[in-house]
């Protein structure tokens, strides 16, 4: 016994622990990993919505910027150093920005993201979810949300590269535009057998078929910028595909300023008709790229129109916060806006300020140093005046600073936009205002501008009819007896400012080497901006746009 | 100068010739002992055979002293020719040394291991055992903060990972990865340093970082002995920064046309740093413990209380650590079961934001008081991030309560043909009661105020607060349950082979953060602090209640083979090999397992015939080792793996908050462990019949595969890191020991040990198949006020870690203001990042560790001198408090009287704020008194005083310049706003 214990029992055990307890798997029980997330209907709803948080990061913001103030549309200059943020404000008035300008390197960041988060959240989809109508329709979704980032990329970057599949890490090379532009064609094509029909609620800031055949149209009417092959009767198709829908139609004059209220959306005036694409937006929603918030109010407001101490203006849109105020437009701009029976023209604050009443003058007290310091330096001498907004932006305190100076002159100087209207709902400076991407006159301008430029006619419009089915609905004067390529560059300027289309229509147009505020370069490289330090620093296989070098 | 004379004359008188034969207790010659005679010069040693002859006089005394043997006197009688049979050393500790899974003798060690015993431990107030490791052995490098609560830095032989954890991996009894707090410093009975890899490999993928092994004390059979070791300690603040007084401000100010607000000026003069710390902290430590043993067991129990006031105000530290251990033998001795158990209970009490008080403390005005004349205190909130010091520190309260718990049960069998089994089952179960408040006027004062990290680390963050008092309670458990089991063969084959064979199997299973933390506020009252959650109610002013996510629960599983094998031949050819195979679910599930193998040889030339007959030599060891080891700390369960959360919210069919869920991390199913590769050669040797001994070592160790939350392009990986392998880094250095006894005789002796220590780090690549572009990463960001974005290294291949990369100060332009050196070369007083300069790094090129211990008759004297050479030190703290242009609303230092407020450029990061790191510490000074056999109740008594950091000698100009050697981003020293202490102990040791 004593022998078989020693000699046999103890070693058997021993060789029994070392063969067996080699399992190393230990149950997840506290994250969400691959094998418990997502599962089910509603999670893969929630394991989706990293998409659209994504897609929602810069646009009211940092990308807006970089198309608005770009063009004569818009400008930012600095109030006493600030805004100046290391000269990226400046640098795109001047076409003078460099690989590490803020915009260039924030808006690449943003949307090679946005573009992976796509990427990864198809790869989780089509792993988990099961096979049918509804993955179908999702996944078709989610890639038309790569589409909208892959063309704002293309347009804005020029030569990109095209990464689909989530788990290849190897560094892509970018390829020309002409290249990205046939992938994007190719890959919406491939989700309009998927895509929903239905419009409002149910599908509200998702991709549907409209979505999809309306960015085909803004691809095709710019095809011959981007790739030199015009393909005006593909866009004048694609537009065809949203008309004879029949599930949008123009606002009417009395809500074409509704549309871009706070309480916007599928059901809102005006919205509900001719939002193609929007990116809702909620003063209470979170997100985890870019700011993902509308603060179109904190740029354009004046200081002494939003909440401000006693005297030192009146808070005219009941908002909770003092606006930081230094973005206005351009005099070459608002010249645009010279019709005065246009509802358009009241997206503008400018001249001389009153109270909601509109006969009080909205006054404002201060010292005469403080309202202007370069007349009256030093003197503190009280001073009361009626704000004033001025067309001009004027440099007086530092031209290579881009500053206006810090008083109230230089506060009050360039007209501003409030088409997505101040929100007195919300308790911060994030707005409800939705923001669309694609809107139904953006199909009606698209298509007459097609026309104008060798399409050919379709369901009996013309591109002057077209004008003015828009005009009919936007004033009250008579309609136009012609129509020039011109009259269509203003008219979508009226139609779409602060919208974040300016850029894309000054260059189609070419007008974009021309000459406005401070700005005389002229180089046509500037049409794309450069690839940016920050991709450099992560892809090395990247080469760098014509110019920049 | 009388007993000068009369030695050589007595010598001279009269002498007679004495021979003898010196054999061991098996009956063989004994070589190479020293004979003296006792109370002269004269000596010689014995030959290949034992034998010797020397000259004494008719009544002298012979010392025979060797090296493994108990000295042995003989008195000269009438014969002249002696035998002696001198006995094996007994002394456990000095000769056998703890290694992973068993034991060996020193001599015939291959491997890299040193020994520390317990009274060569620093003798200082803390719990922490890297500062009583600190300078006591060649190639660690240990930096202790100011703050008693942080756990010293602890790197040995360099950094070698950029993860965060470079601290070394204990083994505390046998038990892989204990809790190094449980251990009461009286309880140590000895530590291993196991330094290179052919002494660290046996613990695989655990071990890259070093392995400290200490093992407590025992009871010995027959021995009943009852011993209380005792000290009180008082500590004083001995260095503060040097910030300007009122007047000295005042003066300041005036002087360059600034002037104060009359909101600040209230004519006080306060010195802030003082209103918020003691000025003096009481400590007192005692430790009472009884062992024994009958015939066939031992048992050892001890009780330790230590309480210890923190040197600032409302903070302390009470301790009590229980420890019972039991030896049982049992089946004909055959089979010891051995029990221990061990809780450690501690409770301290901590200031919250203690960081920011601190930093407020430094910069608060001096012209304003700390109350006003109604009784409530000064503030001025006008101006943003300015809070009264002391009312943060009296509005708030914070305490954790920890429990840890190690039982351990071990059986070991002795088997026939030299077999011996063990199983040793372990528990350790950690347990946290955290709780904190700030009351109704913090809460309604401060919030959004900046919190403020830890010295050396980077990046503040707002801080926002429920209205009305605010609570945060958590409760946190740890559990780890090891199984390891081996068998060991030791066999000796005839004369002249010895083997000794280990192989073994070792599963462990852990969990961490098992628990919640809630936080909420809006309180009736602030006196129930945080002990009644239920009174609170958070939604009424619309802060919620929040629900820390930063300790989710972990569970991990590490499994492992192991296996050694040590032959030895005639005590003169030692060769060692071993291998791990590791398993851990941390790693991604493409790399779970791998193999950790190192082999050694030495070669004892002493032992050779070709050096019986020199007399140069005691002995002389020559070693070599290669081996391969792992590093997985600082990984969670859910590292390698895709982990989703809460990506924000978004519109879907009506409902603009639908929340959105998507990876946070990103997968990577090929993480796996850190690599060390290391060499290690050394030498040693005892000359001058053993009062030198001399240890060197030199080596090459290269991690490769570092693991870090690499960049990657978000078109790839849309989380824009990804935890991976990539890079390397190479540590090279050399260490030396030195031990020696320049004097002994009957009543006085002196014992010196040196230890020096170089090492020089770089980093050879920071290149990763995910990671392709850059060849840098920045670190180390202060987030000074105007320096947000400034860093103050970089890493980068060819430099080493801890490389300084910042402006060039050039001195001041014609304006006085402060000028640096562009990326061109020439000056500018706009500089960018671009004009970045390489300036300097953190890392030391020695340490020095000198310990003396010298004795006359009961009095022992034991003086410890600490230096650090060669390194650099970002001093950042003093750039942020250099801010000549706001002296009127913040306190700046003296250093700063010359500036001028036209210099807006001079508190930039630069060169100007790099110092010298060098400096020289007399760490600790002991005086001892010892008494042996007072009387039958009394065996021996021990008092003692002694004093830690009675001086430093350094050119540096902040706190200490014992900055953090450790982390990503060494030798910074930020927000270092601790004081340093100074403490004076007296002490009793006394055993019955």
């Amino acid at each position: 016994m004593k022998k078989l214990l020693n000699y046999i029992v103890f070693p058997a055990m021993l060789l029994f622990t070392l063969d067996s307890c080699h399992k190393l798997d230990v149950p997840i029980t506290t994250q969400l990993t691959p094998d418990v997330f997502p599962q089910d209907s509603s999670q893969f709803i929630s394991a989706s919505g990293p998409v659209y948080v994504a897609l929602r990061g810069n646009y009211a913001t940092e990308y807006f910027f970089q198309q608005c103030y770009s063009t004569e549309e818009g400008i930012m200059a600095a109030r006493g150093g600030n805004w100046y943020d290391g000269g990226q404000n400046k640098e795109m008035h001047y076409h003078s920005w460099t690989k590490d300008n803020g915009y260039v390197n924030g808006n690449w960041y943003w949307l090679s993201a946005t573009i992976g988060v796509a990427n990864q959240t198809l790869e989780i989809l089509n792993t988990t979810q099961p096979e049918g109508a509804a993955k179908n329709t999702n996944l078709a979704e989610i890639k038309m949300v790569r589409a909208i980032a892959y063309f704002m990329f293309m347009d804005n970057y020029g030569n990109v590269p095209i990464d689909t599949a989530y788990g290849d890490f190897s560094p892509h090379a970018n390829v020309p535009r002409s290249e990205v532009f046939n992938f994007i064609v190719n890959d919406i094509k491939s989700c309009l057998p998927y895509l929903s029909t239905t419009t409002g609620t149910a599908t509200y800031g998702r991709p549907t078929l409209y979505t999809a055949q309306a960015l085909l149209a803004k691809l095709y009417l710019n095809a011959e910028y981007y790739t030199g092959t015009p393909m005006y009767n593909e866009c004048i198709v694609a537009c065809d595909n949203v008309i004879s829908s029949n599930k949008f139609n123009l606002a009417s004059i009395t809500d074409y300023l509704k549309m871009f209220y706070p309480s916007n959306g599928p059901t809102a005036p005006g919205s509900k008709d001719e939002f193609i694409f929007a990116i809702p937006f909620d003063a209470t929603s979170t997100g985890f790229l870019g700011r993902s918030a509308n603060y179109k109010a904190r740029y354009d407001v004046p200081r002494s129109m939003g909440k401000v101490a006693a005297g030192a203006g009146y808070n005219y849109f009941n908002i909770p916060y003092t606006p930081g105020g230094p973005a206005g437009t351009l005099p070459e701009f608002y010249a645009n806006f010279n019709d005065p029976n246009d509802i358009r023209n009241k997206q503008w604050l400018s001249g001389l300020q009153f109270l909601p009443d509109g006969v009080t003058p909205l006054n404002i007290t201060t010292t005469k140093a403080g309202y202007d310091a370069v007349a009256f330096p030093g003197d503190n001498t009280p001073y009361t005046y009626q704000l004033n907004l001025t067309p001009n932006i004027v440099l007086r305190q530092s031209v290579p600073l881009f500053d206006c100076g810090n008083d109230e002159v230089a506060w009050n100087m360039g007209y501003r936009n409030i088409k997505f209207y101040p929100d007195a709902t919300s308790t911060s400076r994030n707005q409800n205002n939705d923001i669309p991407v694609f809107r139904y006159s953006d199909i009606i301008l698209m298509k007459a501008e097609a026309i104008l430029r060798g399409g050919t006619p379709t369901l009996g419009h013309t591109a002057l009819s077209l004008v003015n089915m828009l005009k009919a609905v936007r004033t009250t004067s008579a309609p136009l007896a012609n129509v020039t390529l011109d009259d269509i560059f203003a008219e979508r300027s009226r139609e779409f400012a602060w919208e974040g289309w300016h850029r894309n229509d000054v260059i189609r147009f070419g007008k974009y080497e021309n000459s406005w505020g401070f700005k005389t370069d002229s180089d046509p490289n500037k049409r794309i901006f450069p690839i940016p330090t920050s991709a450099f620093a992560v892809n090395p296989a990247l080469t760098q746009n014509p110019g920049y070098n | 100068m009388l007993l000068l004379f009369a030695l050589p004359l007595s010598m001279m008188a009269q002498t007679k010739s004495v021979s003898g034969i010196v054999k061991n207790s098996k009956g063989d010659p004994v070589p190479n002992v020293s004979v003296l005679v006792k109370g002269t010069e004269v000596g010689t040693s014995t030959t290949a055979n034992g034998s010797f002859t020397v000259n004494a006089a008719p009544d002298a005394t012979l010392l025979l002293t060797a090296v493994n043997f108990e000295p042995a006197e003989i008195k000269i009688g009438a014969s002249s020719t002696y035998t002696v049979v001198l006995t094996d050393k007994q002394t456990l500790l000095t000769d056998v040394v703890v290694v992973g899974y068993g034991r060996s003798s020193r001599k015939n060690l291959s491997s890299a291991v040193a020994t520390v015993r317990p009274e060569d431990l620093n003798k200082v107030v803390t719990g922490d055992v890297g500062q009583l490791l600190q300078g006591k052995v060649a190639g660690l490098n240990v930096t202790a903060s100011g703050d008693p609560n942080k756990p010293a830095a602890v790197i040995l032989r360099g950094a070698s990972t950029l993860n965060s954890s470079q601290g070394p991996f204990y083994v505390i009894d046998g038990i892989p990865g204990a809790d190094i707090a449980t251990v009461a410093p009286d309880d140590i009975a000895s530590i291993e340093i196991l330094k290179d890899a052919a002494a660290t490999a046996i613990y695989g993928n655990r071990a890259a970082n070093g392995v400290i092994i200490v093992s407590t004390k025992k009871g010995r059979k027959g021995q009943a002995q009852v011993t209380y070791s005792g000290y009180l300690a008082t500590e004083k603040v001995s260095n503060q920064l040097d910030m300007m007084n009122a007047t000295e401000l005042r003066s300041f100010v005036t002087k360059n046309n600034l002037a104060f607000t009359p909101a600040d000026d209230k004519g006080a003069n306060t010195n802030w740093q003082n209103e918020v710390e003691k000025s003096s902290a009481f400590s007192q430590n005692h430790n009472l413990s009884f062992s024994g043993g009958g015939e066939h067991g031992t048992y050892i129990a001890s009780v330790n209380y230590l309480n210890k006031e923190g040197i600032l105000q409302n903070s302390d530290l009470k301790r009590v650590i229980a420890r019972l251990g039991i030896d049982q033998y049992a089946l004909n001795d055959k089979v010891r079961f051995s029990l221990n158990v061990t809780n450690s209970n501690s409770n301290a009490n901590d200031v919250p934001y203690r960081n920011t008080i601190l930093l407020q403390s430094a910069l608060y005005l001096p012209v304003s008081p700390i109350k006003n004349a109604d009784g409530t205190y000064f503030e001025n909130f006008v101006k943003s991030g300015y809070y009264n010091p002391v009312a943060m520190l009296n509005n708030s309260e914070m305490n954790t309560k920890t429990n840890l718990l190690i039982g351990s049960f071990n059986t070991q069998v002795k088997l026939p043909f030299g077999l011996t089994y063990d199983l040793n089952l372990s528990y350790q179960n950690s347990s946290y009661l955290f709780g904190s408040y700030l009351n109704k006027y913090f809460t309604s004062k401060y919030n959004s105020m900046y919190d403020n990290p830890d010295p050396g680390y980077a990046g503040h963050t707002l801080q926002t607060f429920g209205s009305n008092g605010q609570a945060t309670r958590s409760s946190f458990t740890d559990r780890k349950k090891v199984l390891e089991t081996f068998l060991t063969w030791d066999k000796k084959f005839g004369d002249f082979h010895t083997l000794n064979v280990v192989v073994g199997y070792s599963w462990q299973d852990n969990v961490i953060g098992d628990g919640f933390q809630a936080t909420t506020s809006n309180f009736p009252v602030d006196n129930t602090s945080y002990n009644n959650l239920t009174l609170s109610s958070p939604s009424t002013y619309g802060s919620g209640l929040y629900f820390g996510g930063g300790n989710a629960y972990q569970h991990t599983r590490l499994i492992s083979d192991f296996a050694r094998l040590n032959y030895n031949f005639k005590d003169k050819y030692l060769l060692q090999g071993s291998i791990r195979r590791d398993g851990s679910s941390v790693f991604g599930e493409n790399n779970q397992w791998g193999y950790f193998p190192a082999v050694s040889g030495a070669w004892r030339i002493s032992q050779e015939d070709f050096t019986k007959n020199q007399n140069v030599f005691t002995d002389l060891k020559l070693r070599a080792s290669y081996g391969v080891t792992g590093n997985q700390s600082g990984f969670n369960a859910y590292t390698a793996q895709f982990i989703s959360g809460n990506l924000g919210t978004f519109y879907y069919n009506g409902n603009g908050l639908t929340p959105a869920y998507g990876p946070t991390q990103a997968a990577n199913p090929d993480l796996q462990w850190e690599k060390t590769a290391t060499t290690n050669i050394g030498l040693d040797f005892s000359v001058l019949n053993g009062r030198l001994g001399v240890s060197i070592d030199w080596y090459n160790k290269n991690t490769t595969g570092m693991i870090y939350g690499y960049k990657v392009d978000p078109i790839l990986v849309p989380t824009g890191s990804i935890t991976a392998n990539g890079g390397s880094i190479n540590n090279k250095g050399i260490e030396l020991s030195l031990n020696a006894t320049p004097v002994r005789s009957k009543d006085f002796s002196w014992n010196t040990t040196l230890n020096l220590t170089h090492n020089t780090n770089v980093i050879t690549s920071l290149k990763n198949p995910l990671f392709v572009g850059g060849d840098s990463v920045s670190v180390s960001f202060p987030e000074g006020g105007g320096q947000s974005g400034s860093s103050l290294q970089l890493l980068k291949e060819g430099y080493p870690l801890g490389q300084f990369f910042t402006l060039e100060y050039a001195g001041k332009d014609h304006n006085g203001v402060s000028q640096f050196v562009d990326k061109n070369g020439a000056l500018t007083v706009n500089p960018t990042r671009a004009d970045y300069h390489y300036a300097g790094n953190a890392q030391p090129d020695l340490l020095l560790g000198w310990n003396n211990t010298l004795k006359y008759k009961n009095f022992d004297l034991n003086i410890f001198i600490r230096g650090v050479f060669g390194n650099k030190i970002f001093n950042a703290t003093r750039a942020d408090l250099f801010r000549p242009t706001t002296a009127m609303s913040s306190n700046i230092l003296r250093d700063a009287a010359n500036e001028s407020p036209a210099d807006g450029n001079a508190y930039k990061y630069s060169t100007r704020f790099i110092e010298s790191g060098d400096y020289v510490r007399l760490d600790n000074a002991t005086l001892g008194y010892n008494i042996k056999g007072i009387n039958k109740y009394i065996k021996t008594l021990r008092l003692y005083t002694s004093v830690n950091n009675l001086f430093v000698i350094t050119d540096f100009t902040g706190v200490d310049p014992e900055v953090n050697q450790g982390g990503i981003a060494p030798g910074v020293d930020y927000n270092n706003f601790y004081p340093k202490t100074r403490t004076f102990l007296f002490g009793v040791n006394v055993s019955f």
